[in-house]
Order: structure tokens, then sequence, then C-alpha cells
């Protein structure tokens, strides 16, 4: 590696580098300040986030290989850098106010989220399964202390105790899977193995096919499918708000994002093989995370288990296995971070506290009450639920079709269904807001600070006006699955 | 290895009708036989010289029964420890029990095999010495550890527990204290770094004379070597009069004695570091040794690596018995507080030195100055 | 591989000599059974309780600093081997991770893991 490729490589990792640099600094920043000032680290990283943000607008997406292809710097990581920096910059507006509530004002809550970021943005622009691996890591363990942040509070310790355990095991799973693919293969670059699978009988190959398998149920833990699904509902109830929040969305678009390198890379010859154990993984995700969250009557728990389910519809994108099922994922991953951050915040703020819970008898009569909250909330259950003119609509309409034009008939009507059968749980909600008696003890939402104010407006807007103009997104979309199609 | 080899082959005429692998297993079961007794003699010896050192510094008189001067004492404990009844406590996990002491007498001695004690004595000069010396040393902790919590015993618990502590901590700057003399060597190979610090320049060749940093790493390396072989004044996982001994209190008989060893093994393999790291290991002041002949170059060169090795032993012992013992608050600030971060920065100054100086260190760059 | 066998040869020498000694000292040494003999050592008073009991967490907390920093000399170590060829370069990479650890020192440091109270 001569000077000008390290500079080069270096150009690549610009906004990680940017946000671990906030990171330490914060966390240097929070043993110099009084214990009641420690708000001031969510401006901090705020700051950090949106600079990273202007990094990736002002580098462009020129593809650049970098650290000896380790990494790549492409389209295709751009938009998962923007999907993981919005998410994570909407998240720090809601953790202010709710680190005051909750008593859990730290710094190390915000470097943590920045390092988790980290994580997130190497996965996405990885293309070696070793810095997979490391993306993912440093990933998984900040989300880990993070969602068992409350430690005082005996629901979160749990969840992160599941989630620890869970997700221990599932890197091993993923790890021990890329060490048989290494083993079949002897490349652990993604070309290298698409170069083997290209012109070996792949399919008589037991080590690279159970590499194969294994590498898919660590990325299935890790994206909540399935079977392997069970952390994701109590390390969601357990985590505090926010967290959860920013698991749904931002974790979850980067080991999208590795997933989708993966397949499109790594394996385009083995692709109906692999296909058709997603199409069942896809069929079983949506239906199983729809069906529980039928019956949860804790609103935090219900949309955990939603989440599931929209991790099902995703799967469906990548099922069609082209350009077109690979845009509407990845349009559907930025709007579903969207919709359900809102979701989580308009939760968050209509409870007492987390020790009492999100029961959905909270919601009863909220919509009179405070119109602003049970119309954002509307529109958000409305996104969800796939019912225009919202994103959510949009995004679901371009997954099925993408699937029907590719002729997976049985999983779009699986996928359908579904989508009618979540209507009844999110509107469910708006049964409670608007057609329900107030309750005798009323709930008080908690005061809506700048930063939740203007993460709801975001995230109102955005899914608002990516339903009605959803080419711009689409479009960036499509650049992106391209670039790496190209490549 | 195959020079050694061939050349016994050349002189032994029956060797040469042996295939070479059979050869090469009998030079090397000699030199493991040869290690193994030189390290137990040590071992032997250096108990003798502790005691006496104590007594001279007491002013007492020490050993002196068993033969002229007491010189047979050593054989005499050993012959006792050996004729003692074995005893394992009746509540003692008695696997992990046992398996302790194995543990710790191995991996002290495991170390020596890289111990360059000549120009071309070292059993293996492994091109990972360093690496390989910091490894099997921490095997040691694991025996310790095991032996705290395989004895059922409070004291054994918590000594076991505070060695395991202590040894890990003063890991960390041990391992930082040696890069500087990786970094000017360029290598990890013992026999490596001592041949680098040869040459004109006598004692002043030496990687202690180098630069500031140097000198001051190999303080900031004994220092913390003396705790990581848990002696005074970092005893406090023995500390006799709170802890009884520590991890080895339910010990006797012969197995107290491996731990015993250890200890006197672990305290010559981190001297014989610390001599060949930073003081020239087996060169000798301004004499080429690989000029003389093969059998003079070996014993001049053993001769002064072990009087260097001694000569540091005998200040482990000294420190010993003249500094009182650290808390257990103290003994941790010690090694993260002061050592690690001044480590960090010896580490930092010697490589912006060599940065700047193109590797040269004091005494060469005022050579230079004179002309040379 | 071949400069490793000694060092197979000696531990095999070490575990097959410690094995000897322990065999020679059951021969020789006494065997003599007496109650109390093999309970555990308390200072001469009866005993009142397991030792089989958890220690404090710093010694948890001490576990965990010495694998970060063991791991980060770890990674020094190959560097400082290239270092001279790397020059320049190699200084500025390494003074980045090493900076980067010694934020986790001052954090580790300043939030109380590094005291023993």
């Amino acid at each position: 590696m001569d000077l000008q490729s390290i500079l080069l490589s270096l150009k690549a990792i610009v906004p990680e580098m940017i946000l671990t640099a906030t990171g330490c600094l914060v966390l240097l920043y929070d043993l110099l300040i009084p214990e009641e000032n420690r708000g001031v680290h969510a401006g901090i990283s705020a700051v950090g986030v949106i600079t990273a943000l202007f990094s990736v607008l002002w580098f462009g997406s020129e593809r650049i290989e970098a650290f000896s292809g380790m990494l790549a710097q492409d389209t295709f990581g751009s938009f998962f850098t923007v999907v993981v920096l919005v998410s994570l910059l909407l998240t720090l507006m809601l953790s202010r106010s709710y680190n005051d509530w909750e008593g859990i004002q730290k710094g190390e809550f915000y470097a943590l989220l920045l390092f988790s970021s980290v994580g997130m943005l190497v996965m996405a622009k990885a293309t070696d399964m070793m810095t997979i691996f490391l993306g993912l890591e440093l990933l998984s363990i900040p989300i880990y202390v993070l969602v068992g942040f409350d430690r005082k509070r005996l629901s979160s310790v749990e969840g992160a105790l599941k989630y620890f355990l869970l997700g221990a095991f599932a890197t091993g799973f993923l790890l021990y899977g890329m060490a048989l693919l290494y083993a079949a293969t002897g490349a652990t670059s993604l070309s290298g193995i698409a170069a083997f699978a290209g012109k070996e009988n792949v399919f008589g190959n037991t080590l690279f096919l159970a590499g194969t398998a294994l590498l898919f149920v660590g990325f299935g833990f890790k994206v909540s499918l399935v079977p392997f699904h069970m952390w994701t509902p109590d390390a969601y109830q357990g985590a505090p708000t926010p967290v959860t929040a920013f698991m749904s969305a931002g974790p979850k678009a980067a080991a999208f994002a590795a997933v989708i390198r993966v397949l499109v890379v790594a394996f385009p010859e083995s692709h109906p093989f692999l296909l058709k154990g997603l199409w069942v993984v896809a069929a079983l995700t949506m239906t199983v995370g729809n069906v529980s969250a039928l019956v949860q009557d804790d609103v935090k728990r219900m949309l955990a288990y939603s989440s599931i389910a929209h991790a099902g519809y995703v799967l469906v994108g990548l099922v069609s296995g082209d350009r077109l099922g690979g845009q509407a994922a990845m349009y559907y991953l930025f709007v579903y971070s969207l919709m359900n951050i809102g979701a989580f915040a308009i939760v968050m703020l209509l409870s007492e506290g987390e020790e009492r819970g999100y029961a959905i008898e909270n919601f009863r009569g909220v919509g009179f009450r405070y119109p602003v909250l049970g119309a954002l909330m509307t529109v958000f259950l409305v996104s969800l639920g796939g019912i225009p003119p919202t994103a959510g609509f949009v995004g679901k309409f371009y997954l099925f079709s993408a699937a029907v034009k590719k002729g997976l008939i049985l999983l779009t009507v699986i996928g359908v269904l579904n989508s009618a059968a979540s209507v009844y749980y999110y509107l469910r909600v708006v049964v409670y807001m608007y057609m329900l008696p107030e309750r005798a003890e009323e709930v008080r939402p908690r005061p809506v600070g700048v930063g939740v104010a203007l993460a709801l407006f975001i995230a109102t807007v955005g899914v608002i006006a990516l339903g009605i103009f959803p080419k711009g997104l689409l479009s960036f979309a499509e650049s992106s699955i391209l670039s790496i199609f190209l490549s | 290895m195959d020079s050694a080899v061939a050349f016994l082959t050349s002189k032994i005429p029956f060797l040469a009708s042996l295939p070479f692998w059979v050869v090469a297993f009998l030079v090397m079961l000699v030199v493991a036989l040869v290690i193994l007794g030189f390290a137990l003699t040590y071992e032997g010896i250096a108990t003798y010289i502790e005691r006496k050192v104590a007594a001279d510094i007491q002013v007492r008189i020490g050993p002196n029964r068993v033969g002229p001067n007491g010189w047979f004492q050593f054989i005499a404990d050993g012959v006792k420890l050996l004729m003692k009844e074995d005893l394992i406590p009746a509540k003692a996990d008695k696997f992990l029990f046992v398996l302790a002491p194995y543990l710790v007498f191995v991996g002290s001695f495991a170390a020596f095999v890289v111990v360059p004690f000549g120009i071309s004595l070292i059993a293996a000069d492994l091109n990972i010495g360093v690496y390989y010396v910091m490894a099997v040393t921490s095997l040691v902790v694991i025996g310790i550890l095991l032996a705290g919590w395989g004895s059922n015993n409070k004291w054994a618990l918590l000594g076991g527990m505070r060695a395991a502590a202590q040894i890990v901590s003063y890991e960390v700057p041990v391992g930082m204290a040696l890069l500087p003399a990786v970094i000017l060597a360029g290598s990890l190979s013992l026999q490596e770094i001592i041949r680098s610090q040869g040459g004109y320049l006598g004692i002043f060749g030496w990687n202690i004379f180098h630069n500031p940093f140097t000198f001051f790493s190999f303080f900031l390396y004994f220092t913390a070597a003396l705790a990581e072989t848990n002696r005074t004044p970092f005893d406090i996982p023995e500390a006799e009069s709170e802890l009884v001994a520590g991890y080895h209190v339910e010990y006797s008989g012969i197995r107290f004695a491996f731990f015993f060893m250890a200890e006197y093994g672990d305290m010559f393999v981190v001297c014989a570091l610390a001599a060949a790291l930073y003081l020239g290991g087996w060169q000798v002041p301004f004499v080429d040794v690989s000029g003389l002949s093969p059998l003079l170059a070996n014993l001049l060169s053993l001769g002064v690596f072990l009087a260097k090795v001694i000569a540091l032993i005998l200040v482990m012992m000294w420190v010993r018995w003249t500094l009182p013992r650290l808390r257990v608050d103290q003994l941790m600030r010690m090694s993260w507080k002061y050592l690690v971060p001044l480590t960090f920065v010896n580490v930092l100054g010697v490589s912006v030195w060599v940065l700047a100086f193109d590797g040269k260190g004091i005494p060469a760059l005022v050579m230079s100055l004179l002309g040379r | 591989m071949q400069e490793y066998l000694p060092v197979l040869l000696l531990l095999a020498f070490a575990v097959v000599a410690a094995t000897g000694f322990m065999v020679l000292s059951g021969l020789t040494g006494p065997k003599r059974f007496e109650r109390g003999k093999e309970d555990p050592f308390e200072c001469g008073m009866p005993l009142f309780s397991d030792a089989r009991r958890r220690v404090t967490v710093k010694f948890y907390l001490v576990a965990i600093l010495f694998l970060l920093f063991d791991l980060e000399t770890a990674f020094l170590y190959p560097w400082a081997v290239l270092f001279r060829k790397l020059g320049l370069f190699g200084f500025i990479e390494m003074m980045v991770f090493i900076l980067i650890l010694v934020v986790g020192l001052v954090y580790a440091w300043k939030s109380g893991a590094l005291e023993w109270q």
C-alpha cells in the first residue's frame, strides 16, 4: 500500500472516522462536566452525525476499493450510510429527553450509539468476510450494553442478557460459517467466493453448503428472521425506548446491507438454491411476526413483533433476487426506519415511565385530548400498515410488484394477506385513540422538547413526502443496487 | 540444530550410520536434559543465596550447618521436601489441586528454552522469542488461580485471586516495556536482539544506553517484572502476615517445592530477558566474541551472560529484603496509573527517536560527531 | 516449524520430571492419617464456612482491563518488528491506534475503574 492508496482508502471511511472521533470526544468530555449538564452530549453527537452526513454528500459516491479490497465505498454503501445516520440522528433527538425522564443521562449512552453506528457503516461497506464480521461485532457489542443501559430496571437487564447470549451464539454461527466458506473456497473476499462458486460445482461441496447455511443463520439472528427471532420481543421491550427505535432501524438496515451485498456479490451463481430457502424464511417471518403481534396488549411489544414481520417484507424483495427487488428492499428499509422511529417516539411520550409499561390502555382518547400526537401516531401506524398515501404503502407496493414480476405469486399472496392482518393491530391503536372513551386516570404525555418535536417532524414529513414523491429515493436506491451489480 | 548434528556426525563415526532424525532427536534430548538440570540446580542454589543475602542484610549468619558454610543446605532442603508427606485436603478439588503445580512448574521451565545463554548456546532460537516467553510465563497465572481455587481454602482463594489480578495487571507494562528493544532490533528473536547490541561501542552499544527512553524502559521493565514474579515489595498475594502463604497455603512437600522452584525460575527468566534485551545479553564488552574459537566464544559469552543475570537476581533479592510491602490498592495504582502510561510514553519516545535519528543511539551519534 | 521441536520436547520433559518427583515423593514420604490433618487450614480455628464464595467484582474489572490492554500490546509487537521498514507511515498508523486506547485508559481512569477501594 503506497501513500496514494492509503489516502484514497481513508477517503472511503470519512464518516466512520468522524463518528469515532465524536464518540471519543463525548466519552472524554463526559468526564469533565457535572452530571446535570450531560444532555449536551446529545447535541455534540448530533453535530458529529450531521457532519458525517454532509461528508457523505460532499465526497460523493464514486467507487473506491479501500484497504486492499476489504472495504468499498460505493453508492450502495452511501445509501445505507444515509439510512443509518438518519436513524441515529432521530434517535439522538429522542434520547436526550428520554434519558432525563428515566434518570439514565450518561455520556456513555451517546458514545455507545456512535460506536455502534460506526460498526453499521463498516458493515454496509464491507466487501470481505472479515470486515463484515468486524462491523457486526462493533455494531452488536455497544447495542448489548445499550439494551441493558437502564441497569436498575429488571426488564432492561433481562433483555440485555437474552440479547447478549443469543447474539453471541449468532456471532458464533456467523463466524463458523465464514470459516467453513474460507475452508471451501480459500477466500474471504466476497468476490473470491463468487469466483469459486462460478467455476466449481458448489452443490456437491458440503463445506460450501454448510458454510453458506451457517452464514445465513448468523445473519438471520441479526435481522431477526423467523426461526431466529426469539430474542427480539424481550430485547426490544426491555431496552430504553430510543434504543429500541434505533435497533429496529439502524442495525437492521446495516445487517440487511451486508446480506444484500453477500447475496449479490458472493452468490450470484447459487442464487436459485439460496432463494428457495429465503422464500420459506420470508413467508414464516411475515406470518409469525404478524400473528404474534395480533395478541399483544403492550404497544412497545406489539411494535417489536411487527418489526419481525417487516423484516419478512424486506426479505421478499431479496427473494425476488433482481434489481427491482433489491431497490424496493432498500427503499423500504429507509422508510421503515422513519415510520418505526416515529411510532416509537409517540409510544415513548405516552407512558408514565418505563416501569409502568406501554399498555394500549394508555392510548384511550388520546386522539381528542392531544390531537397532534394522535394524528402523528395515526400517520405512522397507517404507514406501517401499508395504506396509501404513505411511504409504507409505496414500499410494500414496490416489494410485492417486484415479487410478482419474478413470478413469486404465492409469496406475494402470503405477504399481502399478512399485510392485511397487520392492519388490524395497527388500527386497533387508532381505535383506542379515537373511538374508546377516556380512562378515569388519564396518562399525561411527557413534555415534548425541541429534540423530540424535531424528530417527530422529520419522521412525519419523511413518511408523507416519500409516500407522495418516492421517485428521488427510489432512483437513489436503484443506482445503489446497480453499483454493486456492476462491480 | 542442523549444524550441531553435522558437527557430531563428523566427529563420531558411529552417529553417522544413524538416520538424521535420530541424531537430531538425541541432540534435543541432551539439550533438554541439560536445561532441566541447569534450572533445577540454579533454583536450588538461588534459594541458598537468597537466605544468605537475607541473613547478611539482617545481620544474621544464615544457614551454616550443612556442609562448609552451609553450602549443601539446598540439597538438604530438597531431600526434606521430597520426603514429606503428600497431603491433599479432604475438601479440595482433587483434579485442580493436583494439576496446578504441574502448570506452574512447566510454565516456568518452558521459558528456559529460549534463554540465550551464549553465542550459540540456545535450545531454540525462535523467531518470536520475546513473545514466546510472555506467552508461556502466563501459564503460571492459570496454575496459581487453579491452586487458589482448588485448595478450597479462604486464604488460598484470596491469594490466588490477588496473584492473578496482580500478574495480569503487570503483564501490560511488562509487554510495553519490552517493545523499545524490539523496535530497535526489528526482531523478536532474542539472539537477533542481542546481536544488534554488539559492535565497537562496547557497553554503550547496549540498548539501555541507546537513548534516554530505553534507559528508562529498562527500569520500568525491571519494576514491572519484579511484580510479575510476586516478590516483595509486590508480594501481596502471599503476604505471610495477612494471608499465611497465599495460594499455596494448602500445599506441602514436593508440591509446595514446585511453586517455590517456579518462583525462582521466573526470577531467572525475567532477569535473563532484561539482560538480553537491554544489557547486551552475552555480548562481552569490547570483545568481538564471534571472532574467537567456538569453544572459547561460548564459554566467555556464557560466563558474561550468567554474570549479568545473577547480578540482576541479586538486585531482586536486595530489594526484597530492603523494601516494605505495598498495599493492594497501591499495587494496582502503581501498575495502571504509573507504569502503563509511562510505558506508553516510552514506546512513543523510542519510535520518535528512531524516526528522527534513523535508528542511531546517543553513543553512535556522539561517535559520528567525533568523526568515526 | 522444526525449531519448535526442542520446545515440545522440553515441555514433555518437564512434565515427565515433575511426575517423577511426585512419584518419588509418594514412595519416600510417610503416610499417616490423622483427624483434622485434611481440613483446610484456618489458622488453627475450627472451620466455620466453605471457601467457595464470591469474590469482589474488582477482580473482574481488572480482568477486563487486562484483556483490553494486553491485546493491544499483542498488536504492537508485529508493528514494532517492522517499525523501521514502515517509517513515518507506520508511526502515524500506530499513534492513531494508541490514541484510541489512551482515550480508553483516560476514560477508565476518570470513571474510577482503576481505583481499588
